[in-house]
């Protein structure tokens, strides 16, 4: 092969990455997109009740659930937000947390998470309030086994919600991680080399090659790279390509 | 077609989606994500969100009834009520204790110290430090919980531990193992003289899953499960 034929593998190789790390943004950025539009919805609706002279209470976070049901769907298994301790007037902890039931209508089964009554401890522990709690603007959580929620291997992707400035809690939503492998592997598939999608901390979200599967852990390898995507918190990595010379 | 053939074709009956709603509910109570004297939503709402007909959610409470796991008062104010066992505790740890033939709680061991053994070692194999950090939690809570919490509290961490493995269907299992005997399991050997060492036994496996050492987080998980089982039996042999 000569060079100018060997760089043109290898350009048509990069943008194969180039596209598959687009593709794992644009699935994300679907998430987010529900998130945000939650994060305005919640910052309204609280703002709404303190003009009327009270504090918000469980029940006017309702107003929610037509917004959180049209979100269920392909990608999202469940969403909803999160109030930050003490936020609401007649419960210290609540989720207003909705998602996909056996039958296809949405169900609120998490009622309960207070640390005095249940063997959960808070949930400001979780990094996925955490995350935006410390100022994070998107977090993404897992892949982890959410026995919490879905019951499944899943993410949780996260936006702080605030008003006037202060924090109020979470827009959170949970994705399963076949849901996102599904979306972005025919991309990845598009690589003509091994690759994988890890979280920041290395944990594999998606791959396509059989040495690291969803699940277990990259810590790196000889003769692989990895590739940013966009300011997410994911990694695309792909074997490089043997260098022709 | 043949008998077998024929029952795989068979319409799904009521029974499987009434052991469905039961079986989400009490893990649900067995987690603590449904708390003591919390009222249920009505018949008609439930049912509707579970996907079930009235007649099946019905059928579900009469069994979490009978396993006192729900409680449901008539008149002004009434409903169903959830209702978590009490720490099993004298008379009533008995009752729930010879509810179990020794065969049976052999039996649940043995499976259960299969499920812990192959979480504990996966989970050793594949956890990250962050996956870890809820197990410290737990113990920091473990050591200065009262008698009466720290059960759950353990419980918590059997879970965590099968979380940190990655794998949905061992977490699946372990938390149904937790409300099939999780409360009967752990209590027995919460009492004051055996607190350290009860802690120091989940600390154990928590270092194991942190150094990496799979072959020995799955021994001394299956050991833990297996000891309190034993226990358990002892505490059966004696009663007739």
């Amino acid at each position: 092969m000569n060079g100018t034929m060997a760089t043109k593998v290898e350009d048509e190789a990069g943008a194969t990455v180039t596209r598959a790390c687009r593709a794992v943004s644009d699935t994300a950025e679907q998430v987010f997109r529900a998130l945000r539009e939650l994060r305005v919805a919640a910052a309204e609706q609280v703002r709404l009740v303190r003009r009327a002279g009270r504090e918000p209470a469980t029940a006017d976070l309702a107003a929610l659930r037509p917004m959180l049901f049209g979100h269920l769907g392909a990608l999202i298994a469940g969403i909803g937000f999160i109030a930050a301790p003490g936020l609401l007037s007649d419960a210290p902890w609540y989720l207003e947390w909705w998602q996909d039931g056996p039958s296809g209508a949405p169900v609120q089964l998490l009622r309960d998470l207070n640390p005095a009554s249940s063997a959960f401890y808070d949930y400001t522990h979780w990094d996925w309030f955490a995350g935006p709690h410390s100022g994070a603007e998107r977090t993404v959580c897992g892949p982890y086994v959410d026995y919490l929620c879905t019951d499944e291997y899943s993410l949780t992707l996260s936006v702080p919600v605030l008003v006037e400035g202060a924090f109020i809690g979470v827009a959170a939503a949970d994705v399963l991680v076949r849901s996102f492998e599904g979306a972005v592997i025919p991309s990845l598939r598009r690589i003509p080399a091994p690759a994988l999608l890890v979280n920041a901390s290395g944990r594999v979200v998606a791959s396509t090659t059989s040495r690291w599967l969803a699940g277990s852990v990259y810590r790196g390898a000889a003769g692989f790279t990895a590739h940013p995507c966009g300011d997410l918190p994911l990694r695309l990595v792909a074997a490089e390509l043997p260098h022709a010379s | 077609m043949n008998p077998t053939r024929l029952a795989v074709f068979s319409p799904v009956d009521s029974t499987a989606r009434v052991e469905a709603v039961v079986r989400r509910l009490a893990d649900a109570i067995a987690l603590g994500l449904l708390a003591d004297g919390e009222q249920l939503p009505s018949e008609a709402e439930l049912a509707g969100s579970l996907g079930v007909s009235t007649v099946t959610l019905r059928e579900a409470l009469m069994a979490l009834r009978q396993r006192d796991l729900v409680e449901t008062r008539r008149g002004r104010g009434g409903g169903s009520f959830v209702r978590v066992p009490p720490d099993p505790s004298g008379a009533e740890f008995e009752v729930r204790l010879r509810a179990f033939t020794v065969g049976e709680l052999r039996d649940l061991g043995d499976h259960y110290a299969a499920i812990a053994g192959a979480a504990a070692r996966l989970a050793a194999q594949r956890s990250l430090p962050g996956d870890v950090q809820p197990l410290w939690r737990s113990l920091e809570e473990m050591a200065t919980s009262s008698d009466a919490r720290r059960g759950r509290v353990e419980g918590r961490f059997h879970i965590e531990v099968a979380a940190a493995s990655q794998s949905a269907r061992l977490t699946q299992e372990e938390i149904r193992l937790q409300a099939d005997i999780g409360p009967l399991l752990w209590l027995p050997r919460s009492g004051a003289t055996r607190h350290d060492e009860v802690v120091a036994e989940h600390r154990a496996i928590a270092e194991a899953l942190q150094r990496g050492e799979a072959d020995q987080a799955r021994d001394l998980a299956e050991r833990h499960v297996l000891d309190a089982i034993e226990h358990l039996i002892e505490l059966r042999l004696l009663e007739t």
